[in-house]
């Protein structure tokens, strides 16, 4: 770890997961706007639902 | 002269913002020009309708309108003329081929000239900001060295037109008098081009500091809006013949000349040779920067060039990244506007250019990754990412070979009018296979990523979250990826063709907020940060090469994207309004667009060293020989 | 400054020439790629506005053969057997053929000679049915071929007599057709505009069937076999995908008892709303 950063490894490893949660769950949201403003909804799961 | 450089990135952040503001400063003449064209219109409905049926506004007292000739002769509505074979001179060799190279050399050049001086302003406000007088050293160079550009331009343009007048006579007189007085406008904004040039080159240091820097400035804005609105008054000539508008089925002017310009591929183009004409000319005074480099074995010169090269290739990729997507609008245009014209270009004859295209675009990715990886050696930070270069490298390779595989593209001509048919029905370009799709975006965060971890190679972040940020930057790479290789595969091959076209907008946007999520949360993890020592000119001869592959990539694709663009027409030369009866007036075959284009390529090769020839010889001094070189800088 | 590079004295000449080479060596490179790829030529469609004043015989017949083969769509039937679906013109002597024909007892028409012949089974091809070519239940009493001066087709006067030029002279016959007067002419060019102007697109399906010649091969108001299947019921045997892959990609899958007749580049030469209506107005035929 570098001296620079004020992190523990700890504090790193949740961050780590939170960065993937949010990332995944902006994009999940952004695979249904983008479909939906082309008129093709999609389900939960991502199977089109059209 | 300094070797590191903290603040050259700086730019990197107000460029965008400033591109935009000059390329709309560069639209207002059109629009405005557009509004007083319907305000003279609007001269009351009385006198409008008098003339026609007689009639009156209740309780108003009849208008006595008198008609002139003028009125007469607008109602009388002109068609296209049908010119037959022999009313085209033969010269005795293709006129075409002469149109052709004339034209090709006046859009090399002019994307040049245009595109310096944007981002020469962009350096010099750099420069004012951060005091550093090396941009606006830097700046004035590209000034002086694309100097005689403009009069190349001026005069293969005026070569240009003497060839169009005298070879395609007809063609000439039905677009004199479609466009009329615009052709007026556009020879004074020669004039106005050509004041805004020589008083900013001539003026760059007698109006170097203080209040005077800002008036220089202004001189370099208007220099470009001027240069902007010449570019867009061409290309309404171009996306005219593309496809036409204010104009009837037969070719007789309907609407005034803001309709006939305003035409439905007229932004779309207007778009992608504004962005391609900055990659273009940052890819050729790259090519200037890599010569000089070589050319000198004194250790502050080399480090000068190889900071402008750095320059160049960061000006020409960055502007060559959202290329894709400009291209991308311009075909879905064509296609909306004629699905005929977009499976002739994506299809049929043409179809096997997207091979050259894909082998070209490779080779500019390629030498834009290899340079800015050879430029890592540049600083010691670099170190912490040289392991990503080889994935890096290898996605690029994988990526690039999906892309020219013919079978992710094409089968054959039949396959491809039941391609277009069958899978472009709604969203015709977008059509594209899922395979080439994914492999295209990959490339562009490939090199991307590439670009990232150079401009960190030399920073140490020391804000208390940059581990977050970091973490953060790497979900969103891994995610990106992640979701364009999902929405292509799954929607690509498992559903149904509207899902399957409707996907390839969700790898778009993936590629486009890995770009610009990167941007933001580095530019806000490197605040403040510490920065390594790095090296200007410590870079391995051979990377200079990349510097040179560029440009002769992007002269070369400009050629082959020029013959699709014309090609799409087929035998017309105003599509559906005026037809191409001239003995040329075939799509030729690729081969022989391909030696076209490299006469041109070499040309413009030629004429390009001469004009840096001449830039150098302004400050060459006959006694003192190579004594002064320093002092051009 | 470190210098790790080697200690080549690199003078600007000797770099300038290793920057041509480098540079036109790549450019080759792409030049060879596009040399490597398959070469097509993208023929324009062979000009018919032609000048009918300064025609000479030979452009006639040349625009005869034209037509034959593009406008006058009559190459989509008459071809050889065993791919066609009306006699073989090009592979017969028609002046022969049409000699036999006014001989023939079956003959009822008021033709003399072998122009008007032809010229008689092109506007009114009933009127002389050729043995087992006629509308199918009708005893050859009926020809499937639309007259040629009639829309679709719709061709004129001058145009007809063009073909039949070529007719003649395809097989070293002398040609009896003359030469179109200059009011013809006239006539013909006025017209012309019209005729060969833009593709304007259609705006109804009734428009697109008219403008891509559907009729010409294939019934609409009942399921009988013209050239190609009655489309009466057409939505019934078919989904609307398939409907469309019928056009777009006629050959992929053709019906039982059918030669590869239909055109298979009506998928450049519709726009898509042309198609979508055209595939909308079949698919409700039920």
């Amino acid at each position: 770890m570098n001296q620079e950063t004020k992190m523990g490894p700890a504090a790193t490893l949740v961050a780590t997961v939170i960065a993937f949660v949010v990332v995944v769950a902006v994009f999940y949201g952004l695979d249904h706007f983008v479909m939906s403003i082309q008129g093709l909804p999609l389900n939960a799961d991502l199977t089109p639902a059209g | 002269m300094k070797n590191n450089s903290p603040r050259q990135l700086i730019s990197q952040t107000p460029l965008a913002i400033l591109l935009w503001v000059i390329f709309l400063v560069g639209f207002v003449p059109g629009i405005s020009g557009a509004s007083t064209v319907q305000a003279a219109e609007g001269t009351g409905v009385e006198t409008r309708i008098a003339p026609v049926g007689r009639v009156q506004v209740e309780g108003q007292p009849i208008v006595e309108v008198e008609v002139t000739a003028a009125d007469a002769a607008e109602t009388e509505l002109i068609a296209a003329p049908r010119p037959s074979r022999k009313d085209y001179p033969n010269i005795g060799v293709s006129s075409r081929a002469v149109v052709w190279i004339l034209a090709q050399m006046h859009l090399f050049f002019g994307a040049l000239v245009l595109a310096v001086p944007l981002f020469v302003l962009v350096i010099e406000l750099t420069g004012m900001i951060t005091g550093d007088d090396r941009y606006d050293d830097m700046a004035h160079e590209f000034m002086k060295i694309s100097l005689v550009g403009f009069s190349l331009t001026a005069i293969i343009g005026g070569s240009l037109a003497l060839a169009l007048f005298m070879l395609y006579p007809d063609f000439m007189a039905y677009m004199m008098r479609v466009f009329g007085a615009q052709w007026l406008v556009y020879a004074g904004l020669f004039f106005l081009e050509s004041f805004f040039l020589y008083t900013y080159y001539y003026g760059w240091n007698a109006f170097r500091y203080g209040n005077k820097k800002w008036l220089h400035l202004t001189l370099g804005l208007m220099l470009n809006a001027s240069g902007m609105t010449i570019m867009v008054l061409a290309n309404s000539w171009a996306t005219f013949m593309m496809a036409p508008s204010g104009v009837n089925e037969v070719g007789a002017v309907v609407g005034n000349i803001w309709e006939v310009m305003k035409g439905p591929l007229w932004n779309p183009i207007n778009l992608h040779r504004f962005i391609a004409n900055i990659a273009f000319g940052g890819a050729v005074v790259g090519a200037y920067a890599a010569f000089k480099f070589l050319s000198t074995r004194d250790p502050a010169l080399r480090a000068h060039y190889d900071w402008m090269g750095y320059t160049s290739n960061f000006i020409a990729i960055l502007a060559f990244l959202p290329l894709p997507f400009a291209g991308y609008w311009l075909m879905a245009e064509i296609y909306a506007y004629s699905q005929q014209m977009g499976i002739t270009a994506m299809g049929g004859i043409l179809a096997w250019l997207f091979i050259v295209q894909a082998v070209l675009i490779g080779t500019i990715l390629l030498a834009g990754n290899f340079y800015l990886w050879s430029g890592m050696s540049r600083t010691e930070g670099s170190v912490r990412y040289q392991w990503l270069i080889k994935y890096i490298a290898a996605t690029l390779v994988i990526c690039f070979l999906i892309w020219v595989t013919p079978h992710t593209l094409i089968l054959s001509a039949r396959e491809i009018a039941a391609l277009g048919g069958s899978h472009h029905h709604i969203l015709g370009p977008l059509g594209i296979m899922p395979a080439k799709n994914i492999a295209v975006n990959l490339m562009l965060i490939a090199t991307f990523l590439s670009f990232q971890i150079y401009r960190r190679s030399d920073k140490v972040a020391t804000v208390s979250w940059a581990p977050a940020g970091n973490a953060l930057i790497v979900a969103i790479y891994v995610v990106a990826v992640a979701n364009i290789i999902f929405a292509g595969v799954y929607y690509g091959y498992f559903t149904n063709t509207l899902y399957k076209v409707g996907s390839s907008v969700i790898q778009v946007v993936s590629t486009l907020v890995v770009i610009i999520t990167g941007i933001v949360i580095d530019s806000l993890i490197f605040k403040n940060a510490k920065t390594l020592p790095s090296h200007w000119g410590r870079i391995p001869d051979r990377a200079q090469y990349a510097l040179f592959a560029l440009p002769i990539a992007f002269t070369w694709l400009m050629g082959l994207m020029g013959y699709v663009r014309s090609s799409v027409k087929t035998h017309w030369h105003v599509y559906t309004v005026m037809k191409d009866n001239s003995p040329d007036n075939f799509i030729p075959t690729i081969g022989y667009a391909g030696n076209m284009i490299t006469i041109v390529t070499v040309l413009f090769l030629l004429m390009v060293l001469f004009m840096f020839w001449v830039a150098n010889l302004g400050s060459t001094r006959q006694p003192e020989a190579s004594a002064d070189g320093g002092a051009t800088v | 400054m470190t210098d790790t590079r080697d200690n080549r004295e690199s003078s600007g000449s000797k770099v300038f020439v290793y920057a041509m080479i480098f540079s036109l060596g790549l450019t080759l490179v792409f030049t060879l790629v596009a040399n490597m790829l398959p070469q097509v030529q993208g023929e324009a469609p062979s000009e018919q506005m032609v000048d009918l004043g300064s025609l000479t015989m030979d452009d006639f017949i040349a625009l005869g053969k034209d037509l034959f083969e593009n406008k006058g769509t009559c190459t989509l039937c008459h071809k050889p057997a065993p791919l066609g679906r009306a006699p073989d013109i090009e592979g017969a002597d028609m002046v022969a053929v049409s000699e036999e024909r006014l001989a023939d007892g079956r003959y009822q028409g008021e033709a003399k000679d072998a122009a008007g012949y032809i010229l008689e089974s092109m506007v009114d091809p009933s009127r002389y049915v050729v043995a087992t070519w006629g509308k199918k239940g009708t005893n050859d009493a009926e020809s499937p071929m639309p007259a040629v001066d009639k829309p679709p087709i719709q061709l004129s006067t001058v145009e007809i007599d063009a073909v039949i030029a070529y007719l003649q002279a395809k097989d070293g016959n002398e040609v009896t057709v003359s030469l179109p007067s200059p009011e013809a002419a006239a006539e013909t060019a006025a017209a012309a505009p019209a005729a060969t102007g833009a593709p304007v697109p259609a705006a109804t399906a009734d428009e697109a069937m008219t403008k891509y010649v559907c009729t010409g091969c294939h019934a609409l108001d009942s399921n009988d076999a013209l050239v190609g299947p009655g489309l009466l019921s057409v939505g019934a045997r078919l989904s609307t995908d398939e409907i469309r892959q019928s056009i777009i990609d006629p050959n992929a899958v053709i019906s039982e008892g059918f030669p590869p007749a239909m055109p298979a580049d009506f998928a450049d030469k519709m726009t898509v709303r042309e198609l979508e209506m055209i595939v909308e107005l079949l698919a409700g035929k039920k």
